[in-house]
């Protein structure tokens, strides 16, 4: 399980500074210190989070067990036309390096010459590291034969079947590869997935993007469970990131894969959830409840009891109608409706501004889960047909990825994939 | 001409082109051949050299001249038979500096920073075509200069600038006799073949910026000002989108009398390594953006053809810098060549024949957004692959 720890100091970051220095920004000269120093942390009201960075090397990914972190860049990019294995792999290794100096708080490269482009865009220069992650995805398409990697394919990777309440965007839909930056700092998130489809260009292609603020789930017991746009607490009933045994049966692929690379590794998937917020927002706060099968301020399940009380799906109100109705949320959701099967949510609350023909708010929640096999999100999806939630809501893109295990210091993304 | 002026005056077309303008403008500033005092910055080590032409030679007066900027006067005395003067490296293989164009009784001149060595000065077509001329002392100026392969890649760089310009007054003449005999299906002909000779060297033309905006500017470039909108996207707007040639030939004259002035400009302008790959760079980006959006050619749709242009200009300069590239990182070298293809495989998907309006291309209106998506990923690719070249050849 990777954790926070000390910050590490970059000297290199007064180099880039002489460089930029030459080349006319005089202004650099003292608040600048480096890409991501901890002096911004107090000043962004995250206590010390700001200075704080996540190890990029572990058995296991990080941004997956990690402590959900308050913003998201995802970039979900397909392999370009002309591109081919040996280009694919190579890239996969410049990668893995960007994204270890990234999360350390260093630049993706220094300024070498005043007459080249700067190999680092440098937005996130001064920005605390904030303890960003970089998580690696492979989509079933990367298997398709164009890069040798069939006989590499999990038999779980494959797109997900047609699902209830679902209206999918091919424009974002899908993908060859993503890439997962997560960080209490939008910038630096940004930042990331921006320089990584950089180094890519030529060989890799952006298919979609979503930016995430406000995480909408707990992944450890540290946390407060944060709200999504319907303004309810979300993630009350997560799986978090200390239940060993959890993660181990439902989120960490392990032997029971086809193939040996993936395992440590785990399965994403996306959906791009739209709200329909103005219509929720006329739902008067009782049937809002109902809907969901908890009070809304306090998150408890109508049930009776707080936050965490475990909700009884066999309560009956005074009336004798199931306290938490038979098509609320939480209960068509729940393991114990649904042999047991859980998953790890991790998404965030998105917009995309307004919508151009109702002009409404175009915003919504990007769902992410990780979990040992897609079949998971499946039933639980499908479970999720009479969903009195569905009125509200629309799922309009999907994708799936295999992120491979954790590498170790001196390996790179994809030495196992393509060994 | 009052570049300086000008420039000052010029909005910003697109981003980074301004310094790169600054950059040639104060080049140009320092070589314009009817300005004999040259405005150079410093170098104390001015001289001057006189080329008789001749039907029998063109020897160098003085045959020997200390290293650093040099002026060479160039006059056709009677030589029928000759009409330019070189300047070549010893063996010949690179002309580095050049005059041409000199009919008997005309006179001009070309400036540059030499360096020492032994040097040929050549005059096709004279009984002794080549001359020594020997430059002494030590290096001075830019080291490019010193350079053959860097020298070559500049002279011929103005030579395709020039060539372009030329082309561009020739063939929007052509266009502007149709606009005159009122020809609409001729003149929608000829607009795009006119507009490709400009797109080749847009950077260059760039840096006179009221130029460019009076020969290219846009509806919202600068101003939104009806009576400042001119040139050929206006002319582009009447004929396709207002479906007259009312008032045309007047503002077809304008156009021509301006890049009449242009090519005045640039035969006098000289170029360096590192604004030949910016610029290069910057074609690629334009090709990228205003081409790929369809907003540059919006009433005619005949963006595929510019499109081409812009990456036909922009490989040019790699074409010429190929031979120093390939010593220097020819595995840059080769990955531009590589993306260079693909750019030309997926537009080779829109090829037809004669095409929209005889362009060689399909309408772009009939592009989808899923295809130019495509397009714009393969000539980003190529862009990024583009922009390492200028620290291959900067100072």
């Amino acid at each position: 399980v990777t954790g926070p720890q000390a910050r590490r100091r970059a000297p290199s970051r007064r180099q880039l500074l002489a460089g930029a220095g030459a080349v006319g920004a005089g202004a650099a000269a003292g608040g600048l210190a480096g890409y991501f120093t901890g002096a911004g942390a107090a000043a962004s009201g995250d206590g010390d989070l700001g200075s704080q960075t996540i190890a990029f090397h572990g058995a296991h990914q990080a941004g997956i067990a990690t402590p959900a972190q308050d913003r998201l860049a995802f970039g979900a990019l397909n392999v370009a036309p002309g591109a081919g294995r040996a280009d694919l792999r190579d890239l996969l290794r410049e990668w893995t390096a960007a994204a270890a100096r990234m999360t350390a708080g260093e630049l993706v490269g220094e300024v070498s010459s005043a007459y080249a482009p700067p190999a680092d865009t440098g937005e996130a220069v001064g920005s605390p590291v904030s303890r960003l992650t970089i998580t690696l995805g492979y989509g079933p398409s990367l298997f398709d034969g164009r890069f040798g990697l069939a006989g590499r394919k999990p038999a779980a990777l494959e797109p997900l079947p047609p699902l209830p309440n679902e209206n999918l965007d091919p424009d974002f839909t899908g993908g060859d590869l993503c890439l997962q930056a997560c960080s209490d700092d939008p910038l630096v998130a940004f930042h990331a997935v921006r320089n990584l489809a950089r180094l890519g260009m030529g060989v890799v292609e952006h298919h979609w993007m979503e930016l995430g603020f406000g995480r909408t789930s707990t992944t450890t017991t540290g946390q407060a469970t944060p709200r999504n746009l319907l303004g309810f607490k979300d993630g009350t009933r997560n799986i978090r990131a200390e239940q060993a045994g959890l993660m181990n049966d439902y989120v960490w692929v392990a032997g029971e894969s086809d193939q040996p690379w993936l395992r440590g590794g785990s399965f994403l998937v996306a959906r791009k959830i739209r709200i329909f917020v103005e219509n929720w927002d006329r739902d008067y706060l009782r049937d809002q409840q109902h809907v969901i099968g908890r009070a809304k301020v306090s998150g408890a399940p109508l049930s009776g009891g707080t936050e965490f009380t475990a909700p009884d799906f066999t309560a009956r109100s005074a009336d004798g109608q199931p306290a938490i109705p038979a098509d609320a949320h939480i209960r068509l959701a729940s393991h114990e409706r649904n042999g047991g099967t859980r998953i790890l949510r991790r998404g965030y609350s998105f917009t995309d501004g307004i919508d151009p023909q109702a002009g409404t708010l175009l915003g919504g929640l990007f769902f992410i889960a990780f979990m040992k096999h897609p079949a998971q999100f499946i039933r639980l999806q499908q479970a999720l047909a009479g969903d009195a939630l569905n009125e509200y809501i629309h799922h309009t893109g999907s994708a799936v990825f295999a992120c491979p295990p954790g590498v170790r210091p001196g390996q790179r993304w994809g030495d196992d994939l393509f060994g | 001409v009052n570049t300086h002026g000008d420039r000052a005056g010029r909005p910003n077309l697109r981003t980074g082109m301004t310094a790169v303008a600054a950059l040639l403008a104060v080049a140009a500033a320092g070589c314009a051949s009817s300005h004999k005092a040259a405005g150079s910055s410093g170098t104390a080590r001015a001289s001057t050299v006189t080329i008789d032409l001749t039907p029998q030679g063109c020897a160098p007066r003085p045959a020997r001249i200390p290293a650093g900027q040099v002026t060479f006067n160039v006059t056709n005395k009677n030589a029928g038979a000759v009409s330019e003067a070189e300047l070549r490296t010893s063996d010949l293989e690179h002309i580095l500096g050049e005059q041409e164009n000199l009919t008997p009784g005309l006179s001009g001149a070309f400036t540059l920073n030499v360096q020492p060595g032994r040097y040929t000065i050549s005059c096709p077509g004279a009984s002794r075509p080549h001359s020594t001329l020997t430059v002494a002392g030590k290096a001075t100026g830019p080291s490019w200069q010193s350079n053959a392969q860097l020298s070559a890649a500049v002279t011929g760089y103005s030579r395709y600038v020039d060539q372009n310009a030329a082309g561009l007054v020739a063939r929007t003449q052509t266009f502007c006799q149709a606009v005159s005999h009122g020809d609409m299906s001729q003149a929608k002909l000829l607009y795009p073949q006119a507009r490709v000779y400009y797109e080749r060297i847009e950077p260059v033309a760039e840096i006179w910026g009221t130029l460019d905006t009076q020969i290219d500017g846009r509806w919202e470039n600068p101003v939104t000002v009806a009576s400042q909108f001119t040139g050929f996207h206006k002319l582009e707007q009447l004929i396709w989108e207002n479906n007259t040639l009312a008032g045309a030939p007047q503002l077809c004259a304008g156009l021509v009398a301006h890049e009449q002035q242009l090519l005045k400009l640039v035969q006098t302008a000289q170029y360096n390594p590192l604004e030949m790959a910016s610029g290069a760079t910057d074609l690629i980006n334009e090709a990228a953006t205003s081409k790929i959006s369809g907003e540059e050619e919006r009433y005619s749709n005949t963006d595929l053809p510019v499109f081409q242009a812009n990456v036909q200009g922009a490989m040019e300069v790699v074409a010429l810098l190929q031979p120093y590239l390939q010593q220097q990182d020819s595995s840059l070298l080769s990955l531009i060549q590589r993306r260079d293809a693909s750019v030309t495989k997926a537009l080779s998907a829109y090829r037809s024949v004669p095409g929209y309006d005889g362009t060689g291309f399909v309408e772009y209106s009939t592009v989808l957004d899923s295809q130019r998506q495509q397009l714009a990923a393969q000539v980003n690719a190529l862009a990024e692959a583009m922009s390492q070249i200028s620290a291959r050849v900067g100072p």
